[in-house]
């Protein structure tokens, strides 16, 4: 992993706790396991039910072809710079496997975002309730309430989950790169500082839902979909069937409709929100 | 905080009690008011300007969309305005780019990792230890600019005083600012310029060039319904940011695609079939090929008949070269030899290609020749959905009136090498300077944008060749393994600092403007304004007795601003070249960029060169072997005329750019002539071995490849790559490694006759099991902090030796044993 130095937390960061004072007081009050257990039902029944944020009529979802595919990874690197997430903290990543033998080998790979589950294992074991569903299905976290516990990071199937420990690729608080903000909730929390928020927070992919508009609706792709090298990556509404991608303009049913598209664990019943047309 | 204390902090707490307003904080809703009211809109996708440029991570120069606000670059995205990010065919980047959008590669995203790079050369510095070496301090003191200035001009001067401005070698990239700096050379009267292609891929041009007189023909993927690459792999180098569209597009609509490689590469994994291959053994595949095509007569008669020179002294020579000949060579069995070559030649369209994998050997150029000859046999040029010849018309290299330098190159020339590629020799000019040979004594280098110590094969002897001179100049946006060897390093910039033109990697004539986004950050020249200040501090004058860098070659007028008159001198290239426009009104082009409307043009070489240009043509008759050719020139040779076509049949024509105007079979260029070894060329495109093979002590080959995630030597200090790609570890079989007692993970040693390397293991079934590789481009010790002790690199293992006829560097040839370490 590529860090600035220090490869550990810095000393500032342990000592003091990411959150703000009055959550620290409030867990202050908290403990043991079934304190903990109970906030942690509480805040999954909560996130059932959607907030305001988002436009009600959409359902955000991604097609992913892995027949055009080739694991460059520039979603990855794009994801990068749209949201200037920190070492370690990757939204979008590769799942890699080679199967067979010289010379019959088969490698296949995958690109990773968040599923954005309609039944999220995530939110339902967040004991804050930071963790919950838009009106147009993102699965968002709120870093304000965040404890970084990271109950969430355990509990998802798909391990969208990444921890900010707080790392920075430059150390230098005045580099040109540490001066803009992370993009992520229309950069709400600011350039990053130690002990601050998201630093010590859970992070994960958020469809770049700071790209859409007042009503809801994407100004631009999210940067994965916009800069992948195969076209592999449609993105659009899922909930209206006449909704095109927003990168390649295809109806996004259409897309389902053509070839036997799968979600991954489909088992567990989560409704993932990213679907995968086979290699 | 780490997950001790953050589980000690949860656990450590008391439940007192959850007081009702806590809970009610905890579980009330947040609306998006209450969000939207922190939202800060400074750096939102609208904010600040979108500034269309070109990325320059690696060659391939793709379009970017850069956003700057205040001061500070925020998003790199693609240009959609710019084909290379697209296709390179006109017809489906007019109809559907509009559509479907320009796309970029994890390099080019990752422009600002570069751009803010920490570990950057913010001032110039000189060393302190006379001592130069490998792996010697140099002990850098930061000088001014004007101390850096009037050393290197002086040191400049000194050769110019002594009439011997020859002892002064220049080595630069292949597409950035280049004009500039061989114009300088040019004009400083040395001959010795030379840049970075001869390290990649100038084997690959004298094989085509030989075949059929092109050097960079281009795969029509897209409108291909059959693609057989040899050593290419499109989808990992990503070179063009189109690549992976039009050939996993290709595949959708049918094409197959057959990949023939030693390594299960990026591109081989896409493909409907990989054909691992012993190394450099792919001209006898391509050879057995042709034997069936020809024996089967599979071939285009008509195209062979009408386009075509020498086919049958090649159906005799390929009369012996069996399938079952090419299995004991290649490793690939007969059978899938023949079905290739049947399904090669009977589907339509169908392109062959080949690039680096066998064209780093010393068998590279014949090799090349003979899949060249593979598209020759199907017709497979110019055709859609084969191999095309595009029109490269762009920005336009402003005459020098300047009488060309009378010295000899320092090394390595078209007099050694019968394919010589004007960006020269490296491995000569480094080996010769080593060894104190060269044809007169070369002082002083400047290297900009180059890290040879890298990027050429045999690290020591190139060591030695820098330390032999007296006076060593590097520009480098790091203090590379090669500014170490420097007496002076002077920072450069990177692309979002800095104008090029960049004539695309796309069939018809496309320009598109690189241009700095940004003020270079630590107020240093840009590359070309250095060269500028240099030529002005020398006062270095054309023939016609003009001050070359004072005078604005647009306004004639004297130029006090070093950046004006550089704008000029780039204005200048556009506005003679292609787009007729100057560098202003390109900067107000959609995207920066201008796309001629005329768009690709197929079977050129048939076109009649029309009545009005054959009035002021000059025909030359021209013996080749037995046979008189007459080719058409523009204008009389003593004029400067330039070949436009050949006489065909008693009508002018385009032709191919052969000497008998026709794709050739049998290779006239190589006729007669002899290799930098001296030994003869054969005129065919026999298949010899490569010099160096596999023996008892060294059994197993060494290769390496370009992965999408990094460009040649010059990325791995990149956070966001290294992320993606951190080390290069060494790819072995399974069964291989199983015999060896290696196992994954485990550190290896991996020798050849001349070095010694340490790397990682890993197991795979991808690769051939005679065959270890690496990715290319890791093993720095110096550069950045990051580069610095990641991964292996494998230069020291190779001798600095290039191929005889084109004079490529050998990055691929190589022996070794692999043993625990």
């Amino acid at each position: 992993m590529a860090r600035e130095e220090n490869d550990t937390p810095t000393p500032q960061a342990d000592a003091e706790p990411s959150s703000p004072p009055d959550r620290r007081k409030l867990l202050g009050l908290l403990g043991g396991g079934a304190a903990l257990a109970a906030v942690a039902s509480l805040g999954g029944c909560k996130t059932t039910s959607p907030r305001a944020e988002g436009a009600q009529t959409r359902r955000w979802g991604m097609v992913i072809d892995l027949k055009r595919c080739i694991a460059c990874k520039a979603c990855t690197i794009a994801c990068k710079n749209e949201n200037k997430t920190p070492p370690g903290v990757a939204y979008g990543v590769f799942l890699e496997e080679e199967a067979g033998t010289f010379p019959h080998v088969r490698r296949t790979a995958f690109f990773r975002p968040c599923m954005q589950c309609e039944k999220s294992s995530c939110s339902k074991v967040c004991p804050t309730g930071a963790t919950y569903h838009r009106a147009d299905g993102i699965v968002a976290v709120d870093y304000k309430r965040c404890i970084g516990c990271r109950y969430c990071i355990a509990a998802c199937p798909y391990g969208a989950r990444s921890f900010d420990y707080g790392h920075d690729y430059i150390a230098d608080a005045k580099n040109g790169y540490n001066l803009i903000p992370s993009s992520e909730y229309g950069a709400a929390y600011g350039t990053r500082a130690k002990g601050k928020s998201p630093s010590g927070n859970v992070r994960k992919c958020t469809f770049c839902l700071h790209l859409q508009d007042e009503n809801g609706d994407y100004r631009e792709p999210t940067a994965c979909a916009r800069t992948c090298m195969g076209k592999a990556i449609h993105f659009g509404d899922l909930k209206n069937p006449e909704a095109t991608c927003l990168v390649h303009g295809e109806k996004m049913q259409a897309l389902l409709a053509k070839r036997s598209p799968y979600r991954l664990k489909e088992e567990l019943g989560n409704e993932p929100a990213v679907y995968y047309l086979p290699a | 905080m780490n997950d001790t204390n953050r589980r000690q902090f949860l656990a450590g707490s008391a439940l007192a009690g959850a007081a009702a307003g806590g809970l009610s904080w905890l579980l009330g809703a947040r609306t998006a008011e209450a969000l939207a009211a922190e939202v800060d809109k400074r750096y939102d996708f609208q904010a600040g300007e979108w500034i269309p440029s070109c990325c320059n991570m690696c060659g391939g120069q793709s379009g970017i969309m850069c956003q700057v606000v205040d001061g500070l670059v925020v998003r790199i995205k693609p240009n959609s305005h710019n084909p290379n990010g697209f296709s390179n065919i006109s017809d489906d980047f007019f109809k559907n780019c509009p559509v479907e959008g320009a796309v970029l590669c994890p390099k080019g995203n990752a422009g600002l990792m570069t751009l803010y790079d920490p570990d950057r050369l913010a001032k110039p510095v000189r060393r302190t230890n006379p001592k130069k070496g490998l792996g010697v301090d140099p002990g850098w003191k930061e000088i001014s600019w004007e101390e850096a200035y009037q050393e290197v001009s002086s040191r400049m001067k000194a050769l110019r005083d002594a009439g011997t401005p020859e002892a002064l070698l220049w080595f630069s990239e292949d597409h950035s600012f280049t004009h500039i700096q061989g114009d300088f050379c040019e004009l400083f009267g040395t001959p010795n310029y030379s840049n970075h292609s001869n390290l990649c891929d100038t084997a690959r041009k004298a094989s085509f060039k030989a075949v059929m007189g092109d050097e960079r023909p281009l795969m029509d993927a897209i409108q291909s319904r059959y693609i057989l690459l040899f050593g290419w792999n499109p989808l990992g180098a990503t070179k063009w940011s189109h690549l992976p569209r039009i050939m996993t597009r290709a595949r959708e609509r049918g094409a197959k695609l057959v990949v023939v490689d030693p390594f299960n590469s990026a591109t081989a994994r896409k493909a409907d079939e990989w054909v691992p291959i012993r190394p450099a053994t792919d001209g006898a595949m391509a050879l057995a090929m042709a034997h069936v095509i020809v024996r089967d007569q599979l071939y285009d008669k008509e195209f062979v008949a009408r386009w075509s020179y020498g086919f049958d002294r090649f159906s005799e020579f390929v009369k012996d070269k069996t399938p079952d000949w090419a299995e004991k060579i290649t490793t690939v069995p007969a059978a899938t030899i023949e079905r290739i070559a049947r399904e090669f030649a009977t589907t339509q369209p169908a392109v062959v290609d080949v690039w680096s994998g066998p064209g780093q050997h010393s068998n590279a150029v014949p090799g090349g020749a003979a899949i060249a000859c593979l598209a020759g046999l199907t017709g497979g040029f110019d055709r859609p959905g084969t191999l095309h010849l595009p029109n490269k018309g762009g920005n336009k290299h402003g005459h020098l009136h300047v009488e060309k330098p009378k010295a000899p190159r320092f090394a390595g020339d078209d007099k050694l090498y019968p394919m010589f590629h004007k960006s020269g020799v490296y491995c000569e000019i480094f080996r010769q300077l080593a060894e104190g040979k060269g044809k007169y004594p070369a002082k002083m280098a400047v290297i900009v944008f180059q890290n040879p110590i890298m990027s050429v094969p045999g690290q020591e002897t190139v060591a030695k060749a820098l330390g032999n001179l007296e006076f060593l100049v590097v520009n480098d946006i790091f203090l590379s393994e090669t500014a170490q060897l420097a007496d002076i390093v002077v920072p450069g910039t990177t692309y979002l600092e800095r104008y090029d033109w960049n004539t695309h990697w796309v069939t018809w004539p496309v320009l598109g403007l690189r241009q700095p986004v940004v003020k270079p950050l630590f107020g240093q020249p840009a590359e070309y304004e250095f060269v500028v200040e240099l030529g002005r501090r020398l006062g270095l004058k054309d023939q016609d007795g003009k001050d070359f860098f004072w005078v604005g070659p647009l306004s004639g007028q004297r130029v006090e601003s070093v950046t004006a008159w550089y704008e000029e001198y780039f204005s200048n290239e556009s506005k003679s070249g292609a787009p007729k426009l100057t560098l202003e009104q390109m900067k107000k082009l959609p995207g920066a960029t201008w796309v001629d409307k005329g768009g690709t043009k197929y079977i050129k070489y048939a076109s009649e060169i029309p009545a009005d240009k054959m009035a002021t043509a000059a025909v030359v008759k021209t013996q080749v072997g037995e046979l008189e050719v007459e080719h058409i020139l523009d204008k009389p040779k003593d004029q400067g005329g330039k070949r436009i076509g050949t006489m065909l049949d008693g009508k002018p024509v385009k032709g191919f750019q052969t000497p008998t105007g026709k794709v050739e079979f049998v290779l006239n260029v190589l006729a007669g002539k002899n290799d930098a070894t001296g030994k003869p060329c054969s005129d065919l495109p026999v298949y010899a071995p490569r010099d160096w093979q596999p023996d008892k002590d060294y059994p197993l080959y060494l290769i390496n490849w370009k992965e999408s995630t990094h460009t040649h030597t010059r990325t791995q200090n990149n956070r966001w790559l290294v992320e993606l790609k951190p080390a290069n570890p060494l790819q072995i079989n399974r069964k291989t490694a199983g015999q060896l007692g290696i196992k994954d993970g485990d550190e290896v040693w991996v020798e050849s006759k001349y070095g010694k390397v340490k790397a990682k293991a890993q197991l795979t079934e991808g690769i051939h099991p005679e065959v270890v590789g690496l990715q290319h481009g890791f093993g720095h010790w110096a550069m950045g902090k990051v580069a610095s002790g990641a991964g292996t690199a494998d230069g020291a293992l190779r001798p600095t030796k290039a191929d005889p006829i084109g004079g490529q560097a050998l990055h691929k040839e190589c022996c070794v044993r692999v043993s625990k370490a």
